[in-house]
């Protein structure tokens, strides 16, 4: 009897906490209102109204650079300008993307590897006049103007408030760890949002640069939907490397690719796992298989 | 294959071929150029880029898309000889991706482009004092640094669209002084909005050698544009064109609206334009654009598909500016117009309703003027527009979103 009535007491609140945490995964991204209130900082006064920019109006606030964002499923920014004084200024930009993988794409692409790395939302740098970070499905860009040598000290704070507003902080895409790290350039990881290796058909991937013994490589991770979104992608890598009609079958490939050079690859279930302009075998085979190791190739 | 029967692997391979180097013509080669100064030496369109002297493909791979340096070396050994960056670009991947590519290669084997830009005023386009040579001349020596040479082909004073903005002189004073130094060997400008008075403005300084407008068949004032790049290289200033696929204007080599062929072709068959920034960012569209260098003229029907994707552009406020002085009440028309498109275009009511929140307009829009005075270029009744789209702002946005 007693269990029993812990049970039924129970089911309530299990319905409830269930309710609560769905509500919660399914909570609207902090921007996608109307509005952003960009914080208050002390010493500090907004300078003008927010200025907001969706996809089709972001040419007039980057220009040429619009092209690459739009490609990492841009959707709108939000931008303010502080003023301080001596002439001091700041501009927060604070640019969604549709998801926090988009996000990491722009950021990666722009993101300095020699930079001061910070601690700040999922990943976040400095650099004189500049701190910049990644969270969830934002890329934030935080310049200042006038702020003096030791910049950080004005950014920082500025960059922490924004964090706050934007909620949770969210960690790197977690396929980074299929990625080897002997000889992995630090934070020299990409994501490609289209036209991986520059073929349509390859969709989207990750790479990174690495050096061994003075050699220079990159490895890449590739998922698709499925297997069969994997088979046809490489039955159109086959036939552009010359190697039209052989009907692709998981396992290890050594291609030779018109434009890349030599590229070894791997293909298993949805993921497709390779490495171009490595020239020893042995060290080729170690990677390979170490990124299979290291959860690539199970996922079917 | 192709439909010509020529596989991809082929078809790069027979562009290289007969390729000549990259060029500067003698100074008794130089000055006015003349119409059709065209040059087809094997398979490649040349034309030059007025008084710089410098003899171009007729397409310039504009490295702005893409972190591929394959596919950069794609277009350099076909004969895609000039590239176009900017520090902007990847906040500055893009130059230094292309420093490492360039390394060791002779340096008069390819041509360079890059620009660069201070903060300035996002409503009026005009500096602010902070704006030094100084902060500019940094610039210049940054883009080296990443590009690890010692000068560029050409540097350009980066999204102008005011005439005060062109003719800013700390700016001026740090590219003249540039060029004397030897780090850059043109001037540029580079306009994606009111381009006719920044080219214009460009012509009257007499310090940029060279224009970068953006230029397409579905710009409403084209035709203002046309006549102003004929000024500037009857001036001798070179003239480079882009968005020539409508970048600024919902177009992209994957809009299937957009013939990209032909829309680089329709910039081309202006003779004042020596060269166009073509964005690819695939093999694919390499080659497509590698056609062109063979082959630039407009076929029947290419033409047909510009005039119909023309027609369907009729939404589309291209901002020309003109009708914003002509409002009585300083209404931000051609955001307006763009709210317009939104929701009767693209039937998206959420940025459409977006737009107009952020515009901060007055209540009771266009009911009291009587006459408009307002003369659109588009023959748009844009006071009817006004009226039709703020409706919107009255629709609770739950119940949109």
């Amino acid at each position: 009897m007693e269990g029993s009535k812990t049970k039924r007491s129970f089911l309530p609140f299990f319905v409830l906490s269930c309710a609560l945490g769905l509500v919660l995964f399914l909570r609207a991204p902090a921007l996608e209102g109307k509005t952003v209130d960009f914080p208050q900082m002390s010493g500090w006064k907004q300078d003008g109204k927010t200025q907001v920019f969706s996809p089709r109006t972001l040419y007039e606030y980057i220009n040429g650079a619009a092209d690459l964002y739009l490609a990492y499923e841009f959707q709108n920014l939000h931008v303010a300008e502080y003023k301080g004084e001596k002439k001091a200024g700041v501009t927060v930009e604070i640019y969604r993307h549709k998801d926090p993988t988009q996000a990491f794409g722009i950021y990666s692409q722009e993101r300095l590897a020699n930079a001061r790395f910070l601690d700040i939302g999922s990943q976040g740098y400095h650099e004189p006049n500049v701190l910049n970070f990644l969270t969830g499905p934002y890329y934030v860009k935080i310049n200042g103007f006038n702020t003096g040598e030791d910049d950080e000290k004005v950014l920082r704070p500025f960059a922490e408030k924004v964090e706050e507003i934007l909620g949770e902080k969210t960690s790197l895409p977690p396929i980074l760890s299929s990625f080897p790290g002997e000889g992995k350039k630090k934070n020299s990881e990409k994501f490609i949002s289209k036209n991986f290796l520059g073929y349509s058909f390859f969709h989207s991937g990750y790479t990174a640069d690495y050096e061994v013994s003075g050699k220079k490589f990159k490895i890449f991770v590739i998922e698709g939907k499925d297997q069969q979104d994997c088979r046809a992608m490489m039955e159109k890598y086959l036939k552009q490397t010359g190697n039209e009609g052989q009907k692709p079958s998981e396992g290890t490939y050594r291609l030779k690719d018109s434009y890349h050079g030599e590229v070894a690859l791997f293909w298993k279930g949805k993921s497709i796992w390779g490495i171009v302009d490595l020239k020893d075998p042995d060290l080729r085979s170690k990677y390979l298989k170490e990124i299979e190791g290291r959860g690539k190739g199970g996922e079917r | 294959m192709s439909k010509r029967g020529m596989g991809r692997r082929d078809f790069l391979k027979s562009s290289a071929a007969g390729l000549g180097g990259f060029v500067y013509l003698s100074a008794n080669e130089k000055g006015s150029p003349e119409k059709g100064q065209e040059k087809k030496e094997g398979k490649i369109t040349y034309r030059t880029l007025g008084k710089t002297g410098l003899r171009l493909p007729v397409i310039t791979m504009g490295v702005m898309n893409t972190s591929n340096p394959a596919l950069v070396r794609a277009a350099l050994s076909n004969g895609m000889y000039f590239l176009d960056t900017a520090q902007t670009y990847q906040r500055g991947t893009n130059e230094s991706m292309l420093g490492e590519l360039l390394k060791g290669r002779p340096r008069d084997s390819f041509g360079i482009a890059t620009k660069a830009r201070l903060p300035n005023n996002q409503t009026t386009g005009l500096y602010p004092e902070e704006a030094t040579e100084e902060a500019f001349a940094k610039k210049i020596d940054t883009s080296l640094k990443s590009l690890g040479l010692d000068y560029v082909d050409i540097y350009h004073h980066h999204s102008v669209w005011v005439r005060e903005a062109a003719l800013y002189e700390p700016i001026l004073n740090a590219l003249v002084k540039a060029k004397k130094a030897g780090k850059i060997r043109s001037i540029g400008i580079t306009t994606h909005r009111n381009e006719p008075e920044v080219i214009n403005a460009a012509v009257d300084s007499k310090v940029y050698d060279v224009v970068l407008p953006a230029y397409n068949f579905r710009q409403k004032h084209a035709e203002e544009v046309k006549k102003a790049i004929a000024r500037a290289a009857e001036a001798g200033l070179g003239v480079i064109a882009m968005k020539t696929i409508g970048g600024n204007v919902g177009g992209s080599y994957h809009n299937p609206q957009i013939d990209a062929p032909a829309a680089l072709k329709w910039a081309l068959q202006d003779p004042n334009v020596h060269t166009i920034i073509a964005g690819f960012a695939t093999f694919d569209q390499l080659e497509t654009d590698l056609k062109v260098l063979r082959d630039s003229l407009l076929s029947k029907s290419e033409k047909e598909n510009l005039r119909r994707a023309a027609l369907q552009s009729g939404l589309y406020c291209e901002g020309c500016g003109k009708c914003l002085g002509q409002c009585v009440r300083q209404l931000p028309i051609p955001d307006l117009m763009r709210a317009y498109m939104y929701l009767y275009g693209y039937r998206n009511l959420v940025e459409a309703q977006d737009l107009l929140f952020s515009l901060s307009l007055p209540a009771g829009l266009c009911g009291d003027c009587g006459t408009c005075p307002v003369k659109c270029l588009n023959r748009w009744n844009v006071s009817e527009r006004i009226q039709n789209v703020v409706r919107l702002r009255e629709v609770p946005p739950e119940f949109i979103a």
